[in-house]
């Protein structure tokens, strides 16, 4: 009954891997009204009933001093790179890491948070501080997501960069992981993929620290507090 | 083809003309319910106190031939907990519901079959895990909850808030100068609210016997990331329900006194410090008990638990709130819920065991127009004072 992360397809954004039957053109027309619409009400959410305060500066939403707490043990798994090499989580011991769901054929809020985790890595990149941590990027999809899919998903943010892996594997071993996590998939009508989209930023002991909603994911905040684990555990 | 373009049309009908969907008082982690309800959990304790607490599982879909009736009870298997308040995960798969008085957390798995809630997990211990008691709203963030505490371990005194794993284990907890009564996240300025009203041994006793030292007229304002408390808003007493603004970056909001028959808002300023100011008055005798609000911002809804009636304020523009209407004759009304078209709000009438005085507990709705006027829906009642299993005061309620 829930539905907000269901992701579908929408023209704008490139698709990649996208079918091309005639139920793909159907969803891309309904995909388009819905785009149409939602700009529509965005458009309209951001009008009506306005305030007449000054807007709050941009950083306000950011901690400089946050509070992670151990929240609980990270799950171990492997799961296997698009080399096909096996990536043990507990073999990344020593580096934060970054570990984020997603499936290549959202369109909307996976590619969105894939962006934002794009300019972290640039910016810890910047700070020096690139070594810290890893991303790794499960796909929930591993069916349709193929190693060449995901491939050509990193590619399409500018990849492949050092100490970023996209993993998948087969459906099982995905599904047990999901499930340590969980990261529950319910398939849309759509062809789309319901599941919860959180981000899990795991200290270099194996502690899960923070958890992200993939709807307010900002970079600024996982920078600050990947800086702060770097200095708990430097 | 066709069954999308009318159903776009349709939906682009209803946005021009002005209508927002969004599920209203829920933590904005929860994934939303973007269809009408089902099926409605209503957290019950028996009047008598003698029963198990439950969860009232209530068949609130439209089409259905149980419609407006009650599906089953999940009992929790123990006594005198005082069903009070509930709480999504935010995966929506799990409700938290709390107990007031024996400080107990009751954890119902809604995901593997939404119409037949499970009870998965009861955690018994929440004083000695955190040193606070009284829990009183379970609020999502992303794969936990933050419990808003009323006191310390023994029942008096400040309390705090407590975070939890979703599936129940603790993570930390955080005293207060007050007594937490319900949470409130703006994500997007990381600012988090927390309303109070008294330690438990106060609420859980006659309300005569209550000490005025015991009572909280404080709004704090936390850096929701550092877990710390910024700034303390001082106002009227019992400062209850607190409601953000739900469009982005809305900076605004209302809280509901209680003791003090008042509206109150909070405003953030651009450095991110807050003004909280008397916004209306509700009337003489009303007590607040319960403050909703409509999707698209435009109408809050107020229960008097005193006054027996439900005002709808129209606050189009925030800052000069004013009356839009009232439903009168509402016995004791308390917790209502606001469905995510806004058209709907069911409403229960039982506050607390320690302050109800009239044994007439329902279940009921009211139909909300497109004019924002309220209207009772005389066909939809459930009856609790002639439940099943003896009468039974309900309070909190979820949609899904």
């Amino acid at each position: 009954m829930p539905g907000s992360g269901g992701r579908r397809p929408c023209l704008g954004v490139r698709q990649l891997g996208a079918p091309t039957a005639p139920s793909a053109r159907r969803r891309a027309w309904l995909s388009t009204l819905s785009l149409l619409l939602l700009c529509a009400c965005l458009s309209r959410a951001a009008t009506a009933h306005e305030l007449k305060a000054a807007p709050a500066p941009r950083d306000l939403g950011i901690s400089p001093a946050p509070r992670l707490p151990v929240i609980k043990r990270a799950p171990d798994f492997t799961l296997r790179d698009t080399a096909d090499r096996p990536v043990h989580l507990s073999a990344l011991r020593g580096r934060a890491v970054l570990l984020s769901f997603i499936y290549t054929q959202c369109s909307v809020a996976c590619p969105l948070v894939t962006q934002r985790m794009v300019r972290l890595h640039d910016r810890l990149v910047r700070a020096g501080l690139r070594r810290t941590a890893v991303f790794l990027t499960v796909s929930v999809d591993p069916e349709r997501d193929s190693a060449r899919v995901l491939e050509r998903y990193a590619a399409h943010f500018g990849g492949p960069r050092a100490g970023w892996k996209f993993l998948r594997d087969e459906p099982d071993r995905v599904r047990r992981v999901l499930e340590v996590y969980d990261e529950w998939t319910r398939p849309q009508p759509d062809g789309g993929i319901d599941h919860p989209a959180r981000i899990y930023l795991i200290d270099p002991r194996g502690d899960i620290r923070e958890i992200y909603s993939l709807s307010f994911f900002d970079e600024r905040q996982a920078f600050v507090d990947i800086r702060a684990l770097a200095r708990e555990f430097p | 083809m066709r069954r999308g373009i009318v159903l776009g049309t349709v939906v682009l009908m209803l946005l021009a003309a002005g209508v927002v969907f969004a599920e209203t008082c829920l933590s904005p982690y929860i994934k939303g319910l973007r269809e009408p309800e089902k099926v409605m959990y209503l957290w019950t304790l028996p009047v008598d106190g003698r029963g198990s607490d439950y969860l009232t599982v209530i068949d609130v879909h439209l089409p259905s031939p149980t419609y407006g009736t009650i599906l089953e009870k999940v009992e929790v298997g123990s006594v005198g907990n005082e069903a009070h308040h509930m709480g999504f995960t935010d995966d929506r798969t799990k409700i938290w519901a709390a107990s007031l008085n024996t400080s107990r957390f009751f954890i119902f798995d809604v995901r593997t079959d939404p119409m037949r809630p499970r009870l998965i997990r009861t955690i018994d211990d929440v004083p000695a895990l955190t040193g606070l008691s009284g829990p009183h709203t379970p609020y999502a963030i992303p794969g936990r909850m933050l419990i808003s505490m009323a006191s310390g371990p023994e029942g008096t005194g400040p309390g705090g808030i407590a975070e939890f794993t979703n599936d129940g284990d603790v993570v930390a907890s955080y005293k207060v100068a007050n007594h937490p009564y319900e949470t409130v996240v703006k994500p997007e300025f990381n600012r988090m609210l927390t309303s109070s009203w008294a330690a438990q041994k106060t609420f859980m006793s006659p309300r005569n016997t209550w000490d005025p030292k015991d009572i909280s007229d404080t709004v704090l304002v936390w850096d929701l990331k550092a877990r710390a408390v910024i700034q303390e808003l001082k106002g009227e007493p019992f400062p209850l329900a607190a409601r953000w603004a739900l469009k982005p970056n809305a900076t605004y909001g209302y809280t509901i006194s209680s003791g003090g028959d008042s509206i109150w808002m909070f405003r953030m300023r651009p450095d991110g410090t807050f003004a909280y100011t008397k916004a209306a008055s509700t009337g003489t005798g009303c007590a607040p008990g319960d403050l909703r609000q409509s999707p698209d911002d435009r109408y809050l809804y107020v229960s008097c638990i005193a006054g027996s009636e439900i005002q709808a304020w129209d606050i189009s523009n925030p800052e000069k709130i004013r009356l839009h209407d009232t439903v009168q004759g509402m016995v004791q009304a308390n917790m209502m819920h606001v469905t995510y078209d806004g058209w709907r709000l069911y409403f229960t009438n039982s506050a607390i065991s320690s302050l109800d005085y009239s044994p007439r507990y329902a279940l009921r709705l009211i139909q909300i127009g497109p004019d924002g006027r309220l209207k009772l829906d005389p066909t939809f009642v459930i009856d609790f004072s002639k439940a099943p299993d003896g009468p039974a005061r309900p309070h909190d309620m979820l949609l899904n």
